[in-house]
């Protein structure tokens, strides 16, 4: 560490320059970043589930449905049925779309005056315009199952074109096409847009608008933070440029790797901008402590920045070592993501602290300090004064603390099984948003958007298979949650019955070829079944997401394919109930593996630090109290788990830790120095204690800015991410002192001797006073 | 200098009999092409023929099909599948005015059917129902000239008012020797080109110009569908009874 420090201080201005030089290079790759919000993107592409998902995205014309609803007093008007008209042959040439289905394109089949129909509900080149014929029109479609609630709601005010959307193509991209395509129709009535791909265009627009309204304003507060805590110009502006820096880099980096940012990975800046202030502000109050006029600066610096380097490189590798926990422990690769690039810029926070900010500091003269704060160090300011009361009264209620932290923890504990999972995209947006707003219309009026998909293997034109394939259509038609079930049998049932043969599937594989010979090249055709007639699909669509429902219709499912004959057909569940139930388990799988993982390595970092098995386990305690406040309180005010807070327990194991070291490792060096127990723990308190509680108000005032997002996942990331800090804050000044007090552990040094010493002294003090 | 005089003199008139030529080929005009097109592709009063559909999709497998077709003028037609065996029997007769018959062997059963669905694809190929239509093509487009090429016309063909067409423009090479048409691009109604029909292996048989494999490929779905002839006989005089709906259950 001294030849580091060396190094640092008499190449200062080398190590300025080449920080600023990566930053502008960093800087300029910042304009290429892009923005991903496709969940579906992130899910692992080796899982099984995962893979038939998207196998069958790519065999049957895509997953994504991108819906557009019309509303308007009746559907059946000769205006309306030619906006869709002109719409539908517009969105049919679109790139990226593979297929599009509307009132006016839709397949029909019924019986003609002498014959049968097989082609379009509404022939495109002679739209229906007499009163007369649209109310014939509307009383058929409103009779058949086939369009009834799937294409227009029951009470004809709305109807859907639906769009396919190719899985070689940007969703957003073909999404924003739509979009645009209709903002050039002069349409008449209300339109919403539904399904993913154009929730992925909110969810954009969403990540970008809170990074953009949030950083300033998170900047703002750490400024002001840090004023009121430093009043100087270094204190302040220091640890905002250089964890502007390491925001830089870390997206530069993620630029130049061609990874985009997530739904997750905003919140990177965030959490960069609030862990990167406190390394920083580390480093400012040694160099404050120590170097306090220009005498000797070279030699002071040199060793300010030795006796700092290592308990900060050690933070630094601790809240690292959280976010690392997730490249291992995730399901989802966004989440990995995240992980890496976290860990990413929290080394690069570590290296600016300790490069660039000694540097800068060393070049600085010692003037520009703020008359108020020389002041402030030689005499014992409020803070100061609080902190030395503070310290008499852990010492003598450090009992009262124990029971006090155990008690609370209890209360956590009983609150975990409370916890909920969500897992539903929808969740995202803000109650009463638009996405919502539509997301409840389509529910209402056409049973929702989510898709489910029942693969099935066999001779597809087997009337003993097509027999199967109904039966498990009108399975899913029969369970709560689920409508609009559809396979290429009901296409089947639908020709037999207009050739005069009923409502049936023909007794004949012959029978069934013939008809299937008049519907070949149809497009409904390619979405159910594939080109050898081999494979295909029965497919319905899910109403909501929630996760209980959703796991007990996979298990519906499930049942109900063993129970069907498997001999000569083979059934397999997928779509997104199955994803989402992948994703459930997987994040309490992760939930469990990173901070596990955390916890160890945090563990294993603490041993290394204090040359202590004790006092690792003790100096995660303060962490330990945390995570159980925090999961009691998720379960206790209904925060449920979910991608973005399923993250918190590592990070906080990560970022929390970092107060137990600072503290530790300072309580240990001033024991060392004191005789006087008290006179150690009050020392400690002034100077990291001190440091501690401007950290924890900065960084929580950080997060709690993020309850002022628009999505959801960010805001209950906030709150929970301010409240650990609080609770890892308060934890490692109060339970940590106290604990050690309480257990006399010795790593701290000869210290239960001293402390004997203490207390008598203390008591001493009592009985005078008395 | 001498010799130079003489040769550029040949190339001037060169020059000016190549120039000749070609403004003697200019004053023929769009329409006149295309109805000698026409009259070339519809001159046989019947025609009698075997058809192998060869399907290839965008990986390049390849399915085939087989079926007869007899047809006579141009809006007579009928077409029976020979393979593959769940299609063989199969059989459409298309009558003028639109009227369509279809038979299903496995039902035994003659069926009219609405023909109204010109942009549905013709049995799974990449021909849709309007393109397998006996047309003469300057009833139902009005023709361009767009410029001639060492052996073809270019004509540009947009379709009549009124005219229902799944294609908003044509763009047809028509040989300059013959006048087969040999090449014709089709625009979607989102003015974009997406299938192309080439025709190739073009003989004489008897006095008619026929082109024994036509191809026509997808642009957007990447699939092409090969027709290749054979069995050809013309002008055998089929009798009206061929075309009839007894006839397509036989």
């Amino acid at each position: 560490m001294k030849k580091f420090s060396e190094f640092v201080i008499k190449n200062s201005k080398l190590v300025v320059f080449v920080t600023l030089v990566l930053t502008l290079i960093f800087g300029f790759f910042l304009k290429d970043l892009k923005i991903n919000p496709d969940i579906i993107s992130a899910l692992p592409q080796n899982d099984p589930d995962v893979k038939l998902f998207n196998y069958i995205g790519d065999e049957y014309g895509g997953n994504s449905l991108a819906l557009i609803a019309i509303e308007t007093d009746e559907i059946f008007n000769k205006n309306t049925i030619k906006n869709i008209a002109d719409l539908t042959d517009k969105i049919k040439f679109l790139d990226g779309v593979s297929y599009v289905t509307s009132l006016t394109n839709v397949l029909d089949i019924k019986k003609g005056i002498d014959g049968i129909e097989i082609g379009r509900l509404i022939d495109e080149y002679d739209l229906p315009k007499a009163e007369k014929k649209l109310e014939e029109l509307k009383s058929y479609v409103l009779s058949k199952d086939m369009y009834r609630d799937k294409l227009v709601s029951y009470d004809s005010k709305t109807t859907l074109i639906i769009c396919r959307i190719d899985e070689d193509f940007n969703k957003i991209e073909v999404a924003k096409n739509l979009k645009k395509l209709i903002s050039d129709i002069d349409l008449k009535g209300n339109h919403y847009f539904g399904g993913m791909p154009f929730q992925m265009i909110e969810m954009s627009k969403i990540v970008l608008n809170d990074l953009k309204f949030l950083i300033p304003l998170i900047l703002t507060l750490i400024f002001l933070s840090l004023y009121l805590s430093f009043r100087s110009f270094r204190g302040v502006f220091l640890p905002l440029i250089s964890v502007s820096m390491s925001t830089i880099w870390v997206l530069g980096t993620m630029s130049i790797f061609n990874v985009s940012l997530t739904a997750i990975s905003n919140i990177i800046p965030i959490i960069l901008i609030a862990i990167g202030t406190a390394y920083c502000i580390h480093v400012i109050n040694i160099f404050d402590e120590e170097i306090k006029d220009n005498t000797d600066k070279k030699k002071k610096s040199i060793n300010a920045l030795g006796k700092i380097g290592i308990p900060v490189i050690l933070t630094a590798i601790t809240t690292a070592v959280g976010f690392i926990a997730f490249i291992f422990g995730s399901y989802l690769t966004l989440i990995q993501e995240f992980g890496l690039f976290s860990s990413l810029g929290v080394l690069f926070s570590l290296i600016i602290s300790i490069t660039f900010v000694p540097s800068v500091l060393y070049l600085l003269p010692v003037k520009s300090r703020l008359k108020s704060m020389m002041k402030s160090t030689e005499k014992k300011t409020g803070i100061i004064i609080f902190m030395d009361k503070f310290g008499t009264w852990v010492l003598n209620n450090s009992k009262l603390i124990v029971v006090g932290g155990v008690i609370i923890a209890i209360i956590g504990i009983i609150g975990i099984p409370r916890i909920e999972r969500k897992v539903d995209m929808i969740d995202y947006f803000k109650k009463g948003s638009e996405i919502r707003n539509t997301e409840e219309l389509m529910v209402k009026k056409f049973g929702g958007s989510i898709p489910i998909q029942i693969l099935v293997k066999g001779d597809i034109q087997d009337p003993i298979i097509l027999n199967e394939m109904k039966l498990m259509g009108d399975f899913l038609d029969s369970q709560d949650n689920v409508s609009n079930a559809q396979s290429v049998a009901d296409l089947i049932i639908e020709m037999s019955d207009v050739m005069g043969e009923g409502r049936m599937i023909p007794d004949s594989k012959e029978k069934v070829t013939n008809l299937w010979f008049l519907l070949d090249g149809e497009d409904v055709l390619s979405q159910l079944v594939n080109d050898e007639k081999t494979e295909a699909i029965i497919q319905a669509t899910i109403a909501n997401a929630d996760t209980k429902k959703l796991k007990d219709l996979v298990k519906a499912v499930d049942k109900f394919i063993e129970s069907l004959d498997s001999s000569v057909i083979s059934f397999s569940q997928s779509g997104m109930p199955l994803i989402y139930q992948n994703l459930d388990d997987s994040i309490m799988n992760s939930q469990f593996q990173s901070m596990v993982l955390a916890i160890i390595l945090v563990f294993i970092s603490l041993v290394f630090l204090l040359r202590s098995f004790i006092g690792g386990i003790i100096g995660l305690l303060p962490i330990g109290f945390t995570l159980l406040v925090l999961f009691g309180f998720m379960g206790y005010f209904s925060i449920p788990l979910d991608i973005a807070t399923v993250l918190v327990g590592s990070i906080s194991i990560g970022i929390g830790i970092d107060y137990s070291i600072h503290f530790v490792s300072r309580f240990k060096l001033e024991t060392k120095k004191h005789k006087n127990g008290l006179n150690a723990l009050q020392k400690t308190l002034e100077t990291t204690g001190r440091a501690i509680l401007i950290n924890v108000i900065t960084v929580m005032m950080g997060f709690l800015v993020l309850v002022l997002a628009n999505m959801i996942p960010l805001q209950r990331f906030g709150v929970l991410i301010a409240l650990t800090m609080v609770g890892s804050g308060i934890g490692a000044i109060t339970i940590l002192p106290a604990v050690i007090l309480v257990t006399k552990a010795n790593f701290i040094g000869e210290f239960s001797r001293i402390l004997n010493k203490t207390k008598n002294h203390l008591n001493n003090i009592k009985k005078e006073k008395k | 200098m001498k010799k130079i005089t003489v040769l550029s003199l040949i190339i001037f008139s060169i020059s000016i009999f190549l120039s000749q030529g070609l403004s003697a080929n200019n004053q023929i005009s769009a329409l006149q092409i295309l109805e000698k097109a026409d009259n070339v592709i519809n001159a046989p009063k019947d025609q009698a023929l075997t058809i192998k559909l060869v399907l290839i999709d965008k990986k390049g497998k390849e399915k085939i099909r087989k079926m007869s077709m007899l047809q006579k003028g141009s809006d007579k037609r009928i077409v029976k599948f020979l393979s593959p065996a769940d299609q063989k029997g199969i059989a459409f007769l298309s009558l003028p005015k639109d009227v369509m018959y279809f038979y299903l062997p496995a039902f035994k059963k003659v069926r009219r059917i609405a023909s109204h669905v010109k942009n549905t694809k013709f049995a799974g190929t990449d021909f849709s129902y309007e393109d397998m239509e006996a047309i003469r093509f300057a009833d139902k487009y009005n023709s361009k000239l767009l410029k001639t090429e060492e052996n073809a016309y270019v004509l540009q063909l947009d379709p009549k008012k009124g005219i229902k067409t799944e294609y908003s423009k044509l763009i047809m090479w028509v040989r300059t020797d013959n006048f087969y048409p040999v090449m014709i691009e089709h625009y979607n109604k989102g003015k974009k080109l997406y299938k192309i029909m080439r025709r190739s292996k073009i003989e004489k048989i008897n006095e008619y110009w026929i082109s024994k494999e036509s191809e026509m490929e997808d642009l957007r779905k990447k699939h092409k569908t090969k027709m290749i002839i054979s069995d050809v006989k013309f002008d055998s005089n089929l009798s009206d009874a061929k075309f009839s709906k007894r006839y397509l259950s036989r």
